[in-house]
């Protein structure tokens, strides 16, 4: 193991490393008291709001049928059937806008529980929301069945051909099932992700397919009722949301930014740092750390979305912003190995920034940044720009090398601009213990969080890196009584 | 933090549900005004006739089943002038109730202690004269609707019966016998 | 073909009802009638083959034109946009401004066209084919039979022959199929002879309210002098709810029973005991 440690009194005056397109002037010593709490309290003020208004959106499906005096027309296990089957496709369509929601990549939800969490809530909402769905067809099946004197199959039968589009809610019904299915983790494994990626759109068509009869058979949504004109606003909303975040705004921002490679040089076997050179960039300031999807257009890559973090703040000299981004990609999959041959000049479609892992999901003024592997770049450009007094901030790098801590020169460099202590924690890992971070000399020593920063619980902590290492750092970071509030942590790995 | 946001979400969720379910009584409530002023239009009984209880209250308060309580309540204008419980007959006339369908006036005729017949009176609103709803519908107990003994119904009148309810239905019982 | 059984029932009365059934409209028609020879002196049994006959013709001749399940009907046509009401046959534009005429008279809470605009005049041909099946019976020369297509029920005359009696009618109960609600005399001499029946439980809540109010009615009945007034103006009660019923009972000389959600019921006086 190799421990460095730097002194926490900065260097002063020190230029840029060669090479980097410019370190901006660090806003050293930006004490500001009491910013990043308030910061931290409006976060959690939002993310009440969102869960208020997913829940209370839940509740207001069901406030339609209870406001159309559904309860009353309960007079018959039929008619109790047929109500129950009502309320679950009500509440089961709200989940599905809700997930739909969750990954429209609205910029407050993102800045409010960032992408990740956004994604996790998504996956949590499938199963609930398909077996809502599900209960919705078998008890409307079963309700109008045993007051028609049907069985359910019969019936299902009679509603497919008798009732106009719902056939449609058929069709779509089996889409959502062929979703959910191949969504499941384990499904996903064996399945290459493009196949997976092509069934997902698919829910665009279950949705679209459940929406014609649930306006044309529901008589909770007949034409001129207040019920009607809130679900087609809820509907239409979370459509718009969708085409705005996740087309209009990539668009505009591909053709507002106009990025081109210009330079891929390595940084270590299988690394490179990929330059591009854009307009406007002075807009994207304060994302460095963030992710983007980029889509580089060259032949054979186009249509490969790939998230990549920045791995240096965004850097705009000219005079309409001209400047310059920079990514560092290791080679991880077929996708990722076409990116070390790209050629400059190469255009460059752009989604985003997105996520939380910047200086907006700051709690505290002090800061602890923590990063294994390709999880250190992202680091390297929080580490650029978030504010922190001088002796407020620690780095811990881990690698199995010295030359697996990549962009370990400007770290260092930025480290002794801003004065913030690093560590660099390299050697095996301890085979014999599956619940360290740590190297195997530094677990043997009896080392934790705490022995490199005493004072992390009242510190904001950021892990970037592989899923299981970025794990056992919560769980040490949470036994140093550090807050799940306080923890970001950008999964490196999805 | 997170026990204050599940706990807003469950305040605000139990609100809209509180709110969705108060609109729904509120529907209800709307048809149980009708029911009352139906009730006023024409029958005694409509306190027991379950779902129009509370609103058909006022309206149908004349009308209550109870023969003493109610020759009490609209003996106020009763021609016989008896507004004890022990009057025996007359004819009586409720109060005056504004309902939507304009001003309702229940009158009872009472004989031997029991209400022999309930009418509803309407009162125009331009001469105030009396003109009684003959036609009008009103609540009635299952027991005092025009009863069939099953054997001897000839035919089943009953919401469009498909082919297959057809099958376990009466009418298929009836046409079997007659086959 | 009409099914007719070869041993008569054991007698009722003074002489015994037969029936015929067959299925049309995707429901089942009856005729009942009593078994006495025919005007022409034929046995009961060809007496009542020969008036089933007469009846399914005009239900299958009706239902061929107007029904929305046939693919290659004359509605069929109308709904997928490649006839015109103004090419339509006179039958079809005959009964569409009947039922724009009822839409007319109940308010709007009876109409001919679904909420997707498709004309669907199904309501309507039903209560026609009765009332038509009616017409050629007695013109025919029968005066007593029963006529219960799917729950609408069609009299005339009286179940003895030559007889004053009434065709004593059932109201099933919304609750419970297998149960008689309440009854009512229909024929004779009394002044209704047909009696209809609409639910709102048949399909949950399929069938289009206005407003899209809770129903204040599950199950309508209404007997009238003709069975298309007793059709439509049941369907648009349990469509207009209670607002309907009054206009219904004001403007029209019938009967009403309706069935509430939770059971009570509302019947105007001739539903009385």
């Amino acid at each position: 193991m190799k421990t460095q440690l730097l002194p926490a009194t900065p260097a002063t005056g020190r230029p840029g490393q060669p090479g980097l397109p410019s370190i901006p002037r660090a806003p050293r010593g930006r004490t500001d008291h009491g910013r990043f709490a308030r910061q931290h309290r409006q976060r959690l003020l939002r993310a009440d709001l969102l869960t208020v208004i997913a829940w209370t959106s839940v509740a207001a499906s069901v406030a339609l049928w209870l406001a159309d005096g559904g309860t009353s027309a309960v007079t018959s296990p039929a008619a109790l059937f047929t109500a129950a089957g009502i309320v679950a496709g009500l509440a089961g369509m709200d989940l599905v806008l809700l997930m739909l929601l969750l990954v429209a990549r609205i910029p407050f939800i993102d800045r409010t529980v960032g992408h990740d969490r956004a994604l996790e809530f998504h996956r949590k909402l499938g199963k609930p929301s398909l077996y809502l769905l599900l209960a919705h067809g078998m008890f409307i099946a079963v309700g109008y069945g045993m007051a028609d004197g049907l069985d359910p199959i019969s019936e299902s039968i009679a509603l497919w051909t008798l009732v106009p589009d719902m056939w449609l809610a058929f069709v779509s019904m089996a889409l959502f099932v062929a979703v959910v299915v191949t969504s499941l983790v384990a499904v996903r494994r064996r399945f290459p992700y493009e196949f997976w990626y092509v069934v997902h759109l698919l829910t665009y068509a279950a949705v679209g397919t459940s929406l014609p009869h649930q306006f044309s058979a529901g008589g909770l949504f007949a034409e001129g009722t207040w019920q009607r004109w809130y679900w087609l606003a809820v509907c239409i909303a979370t459509g718009a949301a969708l085409l705005y975040c996740r087309i209009a705004q990539p668009l505009v921002a591909t053709f507002r930014h106009r990025l081109t490679v210009s330079r891929v040089t390595g940084v270590a076997p299988g690394v490179v740092n990929i330059e591009m050179t854009g307009r406007h960039l002075g807009r994207l300031a304060g994302a460095g750390g963030r992710f983007f999807v980029w889509r580089f257009l060259a032949p054979g890559l186009w249509w490969h979305p790939h998230p990549f973090s920045l791995s240096a703040e965004p850097a705009a000299y000219g005079p309409e912003g001209q400047g310059t981004l920079r990514i560092t990609v290791r080679n991880l999959g077929r996708g990722s190995a076409r990116l070390v041959r790209l050629r400059p000049g190469t255009k460059v479609a752009l989604e985003g920034p997105y996520g939380l892992f910047s200086t907006a999901a700051r709690g505290r003024d002090k800061v602890v940044l923590v990063g294994a592997g390709i999880g250190i770049t992202p680091l390297r450009a929080l580490l650029e720009t978030t504010p922190f007094a001088p002796g407020q901030a620690t780095v811990l790098l881990r690698g199995h090398t010295e030359q697996e801590l990549y962009l370990r020169d400007e770290i260092l460099e930025l480290c002794r601009q801003r004065g913030a202590k690093l560590f660099h924690l390299t050697g095996p890992r301890a085979q014999w213990n599956s619940t360290t971070w740590l190297p195997d000399e530094a677990v043997r020593s009896g080392y934790s969080l705490p022995s490199y920063v005493p004072e992390i619980a009242d510190a904001d902590v950021y892990i970037c890196g592989p899923a299981r290492w970025a794990g056992n750092v919560i769980a040490d970071a949470r036994a140093a009584g550090v807050r799940p509030d306080q923890i970001h942590h950008e999964r490196f790995d999805w | 933090m997170k026990a204050r946001g599940a706990l807003s979400a469950a305040v605000a969720s139990a609100g809209i549900l509180l709110a969705g379910w108060q609109a729904g009584t509120q529907v209800a409530g709307v048809s149980t005004t009708n029911n009352g002023s139906t009730t006023a239009a024409g029958t005694s009984g409509a306190g027991t006739s379950g779902g129009g209880a509370s609103a058909s209250g006022s309206a149908g308060s004349s009308g209550s089943s109870d023969s003493s309580g109610s020759s009490g309540s609209a003996g106020s204008s009763g021609t016989s002038g008896s507004s004890g419980g022990a009057s025996t007959a007359g004819t009586f006339k409720g109060s005056v109730v504004q309902t939507r369908f304009g001003a309702v006036q229940v009158q009872i005729t009472v004989s031997a202690g029991k209400i022999s017949e309930v009418t509803a009176l309407q009162l125009t609103d331009d001469d105030r004269k009396s003109i009684q709803i003959s036609n009008r519908a009103a609540p009635l107990l299952r027991t005092e609707v025009l009863s069939a003994q099953s054997a001897a119904v000839k035919t089943v009148s009953g919401a469009t019966v498909t082919s297959n309810a057809y099958l376990s239905s009466l009418q298929a019982a009836i046409d079997a016998a007659n086959l | 073909m009409p099914r007719t059984s070869e041993n008569p029932a054991p007698p009722t009365e003074s002489a015994p009802l037969r029936a015929a059934t067959f299925h049309c409209m995707g429901t089942v028609v009856s005729l009942t009638m009593p078994a006495v020879p025919g005007p022409g002196g034929h046995p009961a049994e060809d007496e009542l083959a020969a008036a089933a006959a007469v009846v399914e013709c005009v239900f299958l001749e009706l239902d061929r034109t107007f029904s929305l399940y046939r693919e290659d009907s004359e509605a069929s046509s109308l709904a997928r946009g490649e006839l015109s009401l103004r090419d339509a046959s006179p039958g079809m534009r005959e009964r569409y401004s009947d039922a724009l005429e009822w839409r007319l008279r109940t308010h709007g809470a009876f109409t001919p066209e679904r909420p997707d605009g498709v004309l669907d005049l199904s309501g309507l041909i039903k209560a026609y084919a009765i009332q038509e099946s009616g017409t050629s019976l007695l013109a025919l020369g029968r005066t007593d039979w029963c006529l219960n297509a799917g729950g609408d029920v069609l009299v005339s005359g009286s179940p003895v022959p030559g007889g004053t009696g009434p065709w004593d009618a059932g109201i099933m109960d919304p609750l419970d199929r297998g149960a008689v609600q309440a009854g009512y005399p229909l024929g004779g001499r009394l002044r209704h002879s047909a009696l209809a029946t609409s639910g709102s439980a048949e399909r949950g809540d399929h069938i289009w309210r206005q407003r899209g109010e809770a129903p204040a009615f599950v199950q309508v009945s209404v007997a009238a002098a003709d069975i298309t007034t007793a059709d439509v103006l049941a369907t648009a009660i349990v469509a207009g709810g209670i607002p309907m019923l009054d206009r219904a009972t004001d403007g029209w000389d019938i009967a009403v029973l309706a069935v509430r959600p939770d059971g009570a019921l509302l019947g105007t006086p001739d539903f009385r005991r």
